[in-house]
């Protein structure tokens, strides 16, 4: 019931604005009386009897203008329930007035007579069927009234001087004439009552349309958020377990390096190598700890891409990073940076991770004196970065597995280094989560290129808010 | 405590182990230290016993005691606590990360600003590294982290 109330306050929002409208229409057709009669008149030498016209004519001027006040005036007037009534008596005073300017011009000769057309249509707009309907009737009874009264003698015939005389008491002319009127009155109410039926309609579908769109967006909405509030708590929970992991490894790894120091005095030498080797299994489970952490937030890195990454500035310090590292291995490590470069959507520490993993691979795995270089460019809408190094590269049957997780080449593993195996899980994690892809080129004993390509979102378009655009719609 | 260097560390760090292996690493390294196990205690410490340089851990229980501690000190109104030194310990986030992104913000400071702290470690750095940058860090006190600059 709710909506049908909604949907009659649209039409008789509608109604009112259309009354105004016929109201206005109605200064425009007074004028054009006058100055068609004027022109009749005195151009055309037509022989008329202007002041009973110009009479009416001012009357119809005055009865809209009462009508335009109470318009603004008389809140009963523009009471839902009244407005019809309104409209109707309009109409049917419009219809009287045309009736007299017919009388005054020339009765059923003046060709004017077809000008209650308009009334039809404008009638099938702002009323139903059936008011339209009568209308029809009540004008072809009017202009039937007034031609039978003058060709019976009853009232006086104005004579429009260019019509043959006497023709309005003609039968035949006056029921041809009659017959011609009443079917175009009738036809036309017909047409113009279906095609404003059929308006109606469109429009009803549009609103309740537009009111399930509005439900939706609202409901979408709300369900973002509540998305939004899990990702956040699930991210809560992800950084406490690791710190409640990490701490305490951490703790056991510091303490187990001063002893092995000797900061804590001397240490006989099986001592020594057993906490050594307990020192560095806690390492290699802090890595394992650190790395699952970061290939978690790889993967919820597109729920909680809110943020922007300046990827010249983040692939900066992370290089500044490695500096010393490969330094002391005395492997060359260079950045090159592209121009147009602009901040993107993304995590930062997602980005991060990803240069930091590629970085670490390729010092870890160079031999001393060779060479790492780290580019980050654009090219039309996608961001590319690049880490080539000239390391012990990755022979071809495990170039497939390579970013699977916990997955070593044998060659790596070979070298001695320590690695948990997820370093490349999380660049390809890192890389799709932001809507792209890595691949790699290598050939063993030469070196590898880590390539990784990703849509370049600009900052401020991420996720446009549905909320914004329904609030405003 | 006898310190062969002259100066003395304050260690504000909530983990009793890890705070007891800092403290056997510097002393060893002739560093005198004092331990705090929160923020406030640590406050209360860098005013009364002037250190010379501060060793933070970042991750304490709330997560943002550490922020507070550094935002709470750079506010002081005495000079000589307000400028002490700061080596941030991170455990959870790469220390790029937390240069740039702390997620909390203060009266002073929004989230995303840089913290005005010397220098950042992993608290998994190596012995080597962490006296190394102390040393860093003492030479030359009034040089803020670059925030990779």
């Amino acid at each position: 019931m709710a909506t049908q109330d909604a949907h009659s306050e649209m039409e008789i929002e509608e109604l009112r604005e259309r009354i105004s409208w016929l109201i206005r229409l109605r200064w425009v057709a007074a004028v054009g009386v006058v100055i068609t009669v004027a022109a009749a008149s005195r151009v055309l030498d037509v022989q008329l009897s202007e002041l009973p016209l110009y009479a009416i004519t001012a009357a119809l001027a005055v009865y809209n203008a009462l009508l335009w006040a109470m318009k603004w005036r008389l809140p009963a007037v523009s009471a839902p329930s009244n407005l019809a009534a309104f409209a109707n008596i309009q109409i049917g005073c419009d219809l009287l007035f045309l009736a007299a300017l017919l009388h005054f011009s020339g009765g059923i000769e003046n060709p004017f007579r077809c000008y209650y057309v308009f009334h039809i249509v404008i009638a099938s707009i702002l009323l139903s069927r059936r008011a339209t309907y009568v209308h029809a009737g009540i004008a072809v009874g009017l202009v039937s009234l007034m031609a039978g009264l003058e060709a019976a003698g009853s009232i006086p015939h104005y004579h429009l001087a260019l019509i043959e005389p006497h023709l309005y008491s003609k039968p035949v002319y006056l029921l041809a004439s009659l017959f011609v009127l009443a079917t175009t009155l009738y036809f036309t109410a017909f047409m113009a009552t279906s095609i404003a039926s059929t308006l109606r309609e469109r429009e009803r579908e549009i609103v309740h349309l537009s009111r399930s769109l509005r439900q939706h967006t609202d409901e979408l909405e709300q369900s973002y958020e509540s998305l939004a509030r899990l990702e956040r708590s699930k991210s809560m929970y992800l950084h406490r377990v690791a710190h409640h992991l990490r701490s305490p490894l951490t703790a056991i790894e510091r303490m187990l390096a001063v002893v092995v120091e000797g900061r804590t005095g001397a240490l006989p030498q099986r001592a020594y190598e057993t906490l050594d080797r307990s020192r560095q299994r806690v390492r290699g489970v802090l890595d394992l700890a650190r790395d699952l952490l970061a290939l978690s937030r790889a993967r919820e890195a597109a729920s909680s891409a809110e943020g922007a990454v300046n990827l010249a500035e983040v692939a900066a310090n992370v290089v500044n990073d490695f500096r010393q590292a490969a330094a002391s291995a005395s492997v060359s490590l260079q950045l090159e940076v592209g121009s147009g470069l602009e901040p993107i959507a993304g995590d930062p520490e997602s980005i991060s991770e990803l240069f930091e993993n590629l970085i670490s691979n390729a010092v870890k795995y160079t031999p001393s004196g060779g060479k790492v270089t780290v580019a980050v460019g654009r090219r039309d809408d996608q961001i590319g970065v690049s880490v080539a190094d000239s390391g012990i590269g990755i022979p071809e049957e495990d170039l497939e597995s390579i970013f699977d997780e916990f997955y070593r080449a044998e060659n790596a593993r070979d070298t001695g280094k320590e690695g948990t195996g997820l370093g490349l899980s999380i660049v390809r994690a890192v890389a799709k989560a932001h809507g792209g892809d890595v691949t790699v080129e290598s050939k063993v004993g030469v070196g590898s290129t880590f390539r990784v390509v990703i849509p370049a979102l600009p900052a401020a378009a991420v996720r446009s808010r549905a909320s914004e655009t329904a609030a405003s719609g | 405590m006898a310190d062969a260097t002259g100066k003395t560390i304050l260690i504000v760090e909530d983990d009793p182990d890890a705070a007891d292996a800092l403290q056997i690493l510097l002393e060893n390294e002739g560093y005198g230290t004092i331990l705090a196990s929160d923020a406030p205690s640590g406050l209360e410490a860098a005013r009364s016993k002037k250190p010379s340089l501060i060793v933070l851990d970042v991750m304490m229980p709330s997560g943002t005691e550490g922020f507070h501690f550094v935002w709470d000190l750079r506010k002081d109104t005495d000079p000589e606590t307000r400028d002490l030194p700061i080596i941030v310990l991170t455990a959870i986030q790469s220390a790029a990360g937390l240069k740039l992104h702390p997620e909390k913000g203060d009266a002073d400071y929004g989230p995303y600003e840089y913290l005005p702290v010397q220098a950042f470690l992993e608290k998994t750095a190596s012995s080597a590294e962490l006296v190394g940058t102390i040393e860093r860090v003492l030479a030359n006190p009034k040089q803020m982290h670059d925030a990779g600059k």
